[in-house]
């Protein structure tokens, strides 16, 4: 029992991180249509500025992560949007889609080739101390993850349920034509929501390169969990991204103790095709009609 | 300021070969219920769209409330003081009622800090229940939009429509797919508003009753003239106008 709880926990705390980069993917897909397949290196990317800044440039590691927040949220949000997606959107969703596939290969190859090729130690915010609950290793790390992870996403959630902008981003995702016509700014909306999922991955990133170390390769496993766990949950619901990264981290905990850790990357592929084919909307996510 | 709401001034718009609209001309006075009616492709909903700013004229001008409206944002639209229903149903289906309608309004109100920060109705809670209860939607005031029937679904689009104060309120088929009683409903809500604000409406609607009931004038468009303009009875007893409904 102990060691169920463990792998629990464990599994809540990785799961948590996944639906950080999961909530962005489905964010952007809301909000523009843009289904990013480049999120991987997204999360990968930040803890090499935080590297960057504090290795390289001598800054203190708790400035150096704010200072990659920021730089995140302008590179990976603004610039990626000006650059990348507003060009790319006029001719359709597939030629966005492979344009994020390059953008993904070009980021991975670029740490690669200018920082290094191998992985590179990244601090942890937390002492790696466990502690006992009735039998069961718990680790801080894993307590302090989740809890900024979920903490996250609820203050995100509340944000878009609370405030006049979380209520005109939300009317953009739904319609943003009506929402134009009722004088939102839906060109604005829809970057906030860029900057938002810059932000989201850089602090996913903090949170989960301290367990594999900094690498350029990072970003493969991450960007295929996100896209699976987005679309376990229903593509459509930022809670039904929250539960697909639940649901992903705890089933990888799971199988890799329990059935088998050769099979442990296949598992969630062998989830997305039972989901795509009982509920292809997802766990949470609603059907959405669309006119050919 | 001229109690002109609306002018529009030598519309042309063709599409490809096709003439949608030919050189139409007619200005709304403030308070006025326009009908615009025709048969299927007279050019109505060009002419719309044209109004609107989102399809943009060969030639001729638009303007509303002494604002040209060429190539103008819809949320500039808005910011005029346009107010518009659509066609298809346009509510916020994951939304709540009472937010669709506070959404309608809050863009009007405070800088971008307060969009941010400050109170997440914009004060607009108050106004917007008055809306609600004027629209009778007091009982699905906080069921999501998207839940409702069709009928209840066009009541919260007209309510948005009303909800940033507007001086002149474009109504795309209010009566389509809607039942007898709502649309009764519908009918009596927009009279009353119109007596009681003011409020300038043009409306295109293909249900005739409808149309000429709620409408003090009507401008029909046939092959994207106007080939009649009037008050309904003599639009009713006009026979260029029967024989373009009869293909006569």
């Amino acid at each position: 029992m102990s060691e169920f709880i463990q792998l629990l926990l464990s599994g809540l705390s990785s799961g948590s991180i996944y639906a950080l980069a999961a909530v962005g993917f489905t964010l952007l897909w809301q909000a523009s249509q843009t289904i990013n397949f480049a999120q991987g290196e997204f999360v990968m990317i930040p803890a090499f500025f935080v590297l960057a800044l504090s290795v390289k440039l001598g800054f203190p590691v708790w400035l150096a992560m704010p200072l990659a927040i920021i730089l995140s949220v302008l590179i990976l949000g603004a610039l990626f949007k000006r650059l990348i997606v507003e060009p790319m959107h006029k001719h359709g969703t597939i030629p966005l889609v492979i344009a994020t596939i390059a953008l993904g290969i070009l980021l991975k190859e670029m740490v690669k080739e200018f920082y290094s090729p191998l992985g590179q130690p990244f601090p942890s915010l937390f002492p790696q101390d466990v502690f006992s609950i009735g039998g069961a290793a718990i680790s801080i790390p894993d307590i302090a993850n989740f809890t900024i992870a979920m903490g996250t996403i609820v203050a995100l959630q509340l944000f878009l349920s609370r405030t006049r902008t979380g209520r005109s981003m939300q009317a953009t995702a739904q319609n943003p034509d009506v929402a134009e016509i009722l004088g939102v700014d839906i060109k604005r909306m829809v970057m906030y929501t860029f900057l938002i999922n810059g932000a989201l991955a850089a602090i996913a990133s903090i949170l989960i390169t301290p367990v594999y170390l900094a690498k350029f390769s990072n970003g493969e496993v991450l960007g295929l969990v996100a896209f699976i766990a987005a679309i376990v949950g229903g593509f459509n619901q930022i809670r039904g991204a929250l539960v697909g990264g639940l649901l992903l981290g705890v089933v990888d905990n799971f199988s890799a103790a329990y059935f088998s850790s050769e099979y442990r990357q296949a598992l969630p592929m062998i989830l997305l095709i039972v989901i795509i084919l009982v509920r292809p909307q997802g766990l949470l996510g609603t059907s959405e009609g669309r006119t050919v | 300021m001229t109690d002109t709401v609306l002018s529009v001034r030598g519309i042309s718009k063709s599409f490809g070969g096709i003439q949608a609209v030919r050189d139409v001309s007619f200005d709304v006075q403030k308070g006025e219920v326009l009908g615009l009616i025709g048969p299927n492709g007279s050019g109505k909903s060009t002419l719309f769209n044209c109004v609107l700013g989102q399809l943009r004229p060969d030639s001729g001008q638009v303007t509303i409330n002494d604002h040209k409206v060429a190539n103008m944002r819809a949320s500039h639209l808005n910011k005029l003081g346009v107010g518009r229903t659509f066609q298809q149903l346009s509510v916020f289906p994951q939304m709540s009622v009472l937010d669709n309608i506070i959404l309608a309004g809050q863009e009007h109100k405070g800088s971008m800090a307060s969009r941010l920060f400050g109170p997440s109705d914009a004060g607009l809670t108050r106004a917007a229940d008055q809306m609600i209860a004027f629209f009778r939607l007091e009982h699905l005031r906080d069921e999501m939009a998207g839940s409702l029937s069709y009928g209840q679904q066009k009541l919260v689009d007209a309510a948005m429509a009303f909800m940033a104060g507007p001086s002149l309120v474009l109504l795309d088929e209010p009566a389509g797919g809607v039942n007898l009683t709502m649309l009764g409903s519908l009918k009596d809500r927009l009279e009353t508003y119109n007596r009681e604000h003011g409020t300038t409406f043009v409306v295109i609607e293909h249900n005739m009753e409808f149309v000429m009931s709620l409408c003090t004038r009507i401008i029909v468009l046939a092959e994207g003239e106007i080939i009649a303009e009037g008050a309904p009875e003599e639009i009713r007893a006009n026979q260029q106008v029967i024989d373009a409904y009869l293909g006569g």
